[in-house]
């Protein structure tokens, strides 16, 4: 097992690497304008030049990125070239927010999926249908929609929870409750779709199965069968799917976090990468690697830990 | 059974928990509203650096302007009052600009404002990396004659110089916090607030705090200062009627109906104009472009009126000049010297030697809409006039249109004071002259302009005005309303030479 992790540590940090330079090769192709994009319409095309220089960007490729990577390695990630804040804070930041939303959103849908999956696996019949039909729906109206109607009757007309804008957990726990309980909700439902769909497949395949009959005709009861026995094998697939839905949620909750106007990692990878903000974009994949990684270590871990074939392969 | 109950009961638990919870929240964020108290501004740009040296006025100058004062100041009314300086003046040739210094100014770290500080930080913006940096380039030396009197050299005059002053360039630092590695992050001014930099969130919400010690306490009309970042114009609404701010600039004019019916106020201007910039005059690019009877026929082609309704909701003026109403070249027939007249603009590309149309390349940035370039293009093509749009990444936009890649683009620009706008689209060095256009009369106006006093100023301003309109270096379609929306507690006045109004302008309603 430890020799497992370790193998697995190894080969991400391997990972790591190649990501950073390939990042660092496709912001570079695209770097020519990013002097004016950072100076705007005003600026002269002789300030252009200055900044250009005084960014470095007018030295070849190579040198750039062994100068990012050294101070990267010696924990300075630079700092942004639009609002000069150090990277590490702006991600720090912005890390908080996101993870609040993402594993608020994870827990939420986690939660919901596997009741609603279970539920339809094993009523059957109409339960089944309604929890299908509300899956589609999840599935096809898009986040930012419903984060639109969240806002319209839950922040304007009732009130209940702010309408834009993050507060830090640290400041105030009602307020962040406030801040990031629509938010959460708008994301989970794509997250609650997919999952209760896998839960309820599993589920079904898992009921179906030689073992499930034997349990049964030993006289164990059916609640105890799915609780004890189906669950953990279908837990499996339904987790992967789970940790699927984190990482996209991690990068997908740009829209949401536009609408409620929280400053979240999603909404910072796109102005940061539409904008060149090299430092940021390189610190932003850095972190999203990072995350990617250590999720697909702990599903593994936990898949290990509900099923012993797995261990053994 | 149970399961039903157990999922109804935990259900219930966290309805009671979110609502109890949101309850608390809402009265903390009550006082938030209330006059006097907190000030709660939404802006459409978050502030690059707080190095005054790179910094930018528009839509970011209330970021700015919270912790720094400026040496002199613009008003509503459009003139420039004393701020820092009290006095100003200039020397026989308008090259040499005088300005004396209140001795009574101390920044937030205690130091106090001297001539020294004053020539530091002019030296630092004139060779830092602000996008108006630019201002600078035409001045010799800045020196301080004594403790309050700074003099600045020009090498030639320029009769922008006191309005650049009332902008970014006339950002005062206090001199410690200059070579502090975090200045980016943590000003330190003598404004009428303080940045705190503990609440602040980079990029979202700005927190400041009253300056307890500043020199001019009539224009700190709240204790506290919040600027949150609002650059999506669903979230600005969405903070609009959910009350959670006092004054918001709108990124547009498409939901004025829904801020009004939230009881809030729209405060306009109109600063911004949205047209086509007909670069290529002397016809590099494209040589039709180089026939003044074709840059005329494209401003014929034009319907105005059904643009602005079409593609601003009627908020804004036709016109076809590009200098501002404020101004003294500004004439308000220039505002219909060109009529919707396709027959006309048939006959002139005809006269030409075009009667069998035309083909202009050009490119098109998604933030200005996909509409206008529809409209544009089909008002075109009623005129003969095939123009083909490529679309470029914003990112990329600014660098292509000034490369210059395309011989014309649709844009909206800035118009700024006149001497301004001469540096900034009709110069030959202007940044928006790309292809450095000259004609040999433009540069006998600007020379006057340059050189004359204020009266000749104002006369060549209003012929220059007139014969840009004649050669049609451009084809405006209209001044675009910029809008700031306040709320019942509040009111501002808008400047009518900036985006973003004054902090200082921004009061409780009484």
């Amino acid at each position: 097992m430890l020799m497992f992790i370790v193998r697995r540590l190894v080969s991400g940090v391997i990972m790591l690497g190649v990501i950073t330079v390939v990042a660092f090769t496709l912001l570079y192709l695209d770097s020519a304008n990013i002097a004016r994009r950072i100076l705007g319409q005003s600026a002269t095309q002789e300030l252009v030049e200055r900044k250009t220089a005084e960014l470095g960007l007018d030295r070849p490729l190579a040198a750039q990125y062994w100068d990012w990577l050294t101070s990267a390695l010696a924990g300075d990630l630079g700092r942004s070239w639009f609002n000069g804040q150090l990277v590490s804070v702006s991600l720090s930041g912005r890390l908080s927010v996101s993870l609040s939303l993402v594993i608020g959103a994870t827990i939420l849908s986690a939660v919901i999926a596997v009741v609603l999956g279970v539920l339809a696996a094993r009523r059957g019949g109409w339960v089944d249908a309604v929890v299908q039909f509300v899956a589609i729906i999840g599935f096809a109206i898009p986040g930012f929609l419903i984060a639109l109607y969240l806002v319209l009757i839950f922040a304007i007309n009732l009130g209940w929870f702010k309408a834009t804008g993050y507060v830090p957990i640290t400041t105030s726990f009602s307020g962040w409750v406030s801040s990031v309980t629509l938010p959460i909700i708008a994301l989970s439902l794509a997250a609650i779709a997919a999952v209760s769909q896998q839960v309820r497949g599993s589920v079904l395949d898992a009921m179906s199965r030689d073992y499930v009959r034997t349990l049964r005709s030993r006289g164990l009861s059916s609640g105890s069968v799915v609780y004890k026995h189906v669950l953990r094998n279908a837990g499996g697939p339904a987790l992967a799917v789970l940790a699927l839905q984190f990482v996209g949620m991690l990068g997908g909750a740009v829209i949401v976090e536009q609408v409620f106007a929280l400053p979240g990692m999603g909404q910072l990878t796109v102005t940061a990468t539409a904008a060149g903000d090299i430092p940021v974009v390189m610190g932003l994949v850095l972190v999203f690697a990072v995350i990617v990684i250590i999720v697909n270590l702990l599903i593994d871990l936990a898949q290990a830990a509900l099923n012993p074939k797995v261990r053994l392969s | 059974m149970f399961r039903w109950k157990a999922t109804a009961a935990t259900l219930a638990i966290a309805a009671l928990a979110l609502t109890g919870c949101a309850g608390a929240a809402d009265s903390g964020n009550g006082d938030g509203s209330a006059s006097g108290g907190t000030l709660t501004l939404g802006a459409i740009a978050e502030p690059t650096t707080f190095d005054p040296a790179g910094s930018e006025w528009g839509n970011r100058a209330p970021y700015y302007q919270a912790v720094y004062d400026t040496l002199l100041v613009a008003t509503p009314e459009g003139t420039i009052e004393p701020w820092l300086a009290t006095d100003w003046s200039y020397n026989e040739d308008n090259t040499v600009l005088t300005l004396t210094l209140r001795d009574d100014v101390t920044f937030t770290d205690g130091s106090a404002l001297t001539a020294d500080v004053v020539v530091t930080n002019l030296q630092r913006f004139k060779d830092g990396t602000s996008p108006d940096a630019g201002y600078f380039a035409g001045i010799d030396s800045f020196e301080a004659a004594d403790d309050s009197t700074v003099v600045i050299t020009l090498s030639a005059p320029d009769p922008a110089m006191l309005n650049y002053l009332t902008r970014d360039p006339g950002l005062i630092g206090a001199e410690a916090s200059l070579d502090s590695p975090d200045l980016a992050t943590t000003p330190v001014g003598s404004g009428p607030y303080m940045l705190d930099t503990a609440a602040t969130v980079t990029g979202t919400s700005y927190v400041y705090t009253k300056n307890p010690d500043y020199w001019n306490p009539d224009v700190q009309h709240y204790d506290d200062l919040v600027i949150n970042v609002l650059s999506d114009p669903t979230a600005a609404l969405n903070a609009i009627k959910a009350g959670e701010a006092n004054g918001v600039k709108l990124a547009n004019n498409d939901n004025l109906v829904e801020v009004e019916a939230s009881g809030w106020t729209v405060n306009a201007n109109e600063l911004d104009f949205q047209g086509l910039l007909l670069f290529d005059r002397a016809g590099e690019m494209n040589e039709a472009l180089g026939d003044v009877r074709v840059r005329q026929a494209l401003n014929y082609a034009f319907d105005r009126a059904s643009l602005l309704t079409a593609l601003q909701n009627d908020n804004g003026t036709v016109t076809t000049q590009v200098f501002p109403a404020t101004s003294d070249a500004y004439d308000p027939e220039l505002d219909e010297y060109y009529t919707y007249d396709p027959e006309k603009a048939k006959e002139l590309l005809a006269e030409a030697g075009y009667a069998d149309g035309l083909a202009i390349d050009s490119m098109s940035i998604s933030v200005l809409g996909a509409n206008t370039y529809t409209l544009v293009q089909q008002q075109l093509a009623d005129v003969g006039v095939t123009i083909t749009f490529e679309d470029v990444a914003i990112g990329n936009a600014i660098a292509d249109m000034l490369a210059p890649k395309y011989p014309l683009v649709f844009m909206a620009l800035e118009q700024n004071p006149d001497w301004q706008l001469i540096q900034f689209m009709i110069a030959p060095t202007a940044v928006f002259n790309p292809t450095g256009y000259e004609d040999p009369q433009v540069q006998e106006y600007i020379e006057q302009i340059q050189f004359g006093d204020e009266e000749t100023q104002a006369a060549v301003a209003k012929e220059l005005n007139r014969y840009i309109v004649e050669q049609a270096w451009f084809a405006p379609f209209y001044r675009v309303q910029g809008s700031v929306a306040t709320d019942a507690q509040t009111t501002v006045e808008m400047l009518p030479t900036n985006a973003y109004p004054a902090i200082y302008d921004f009061q409780p309603k009484q």
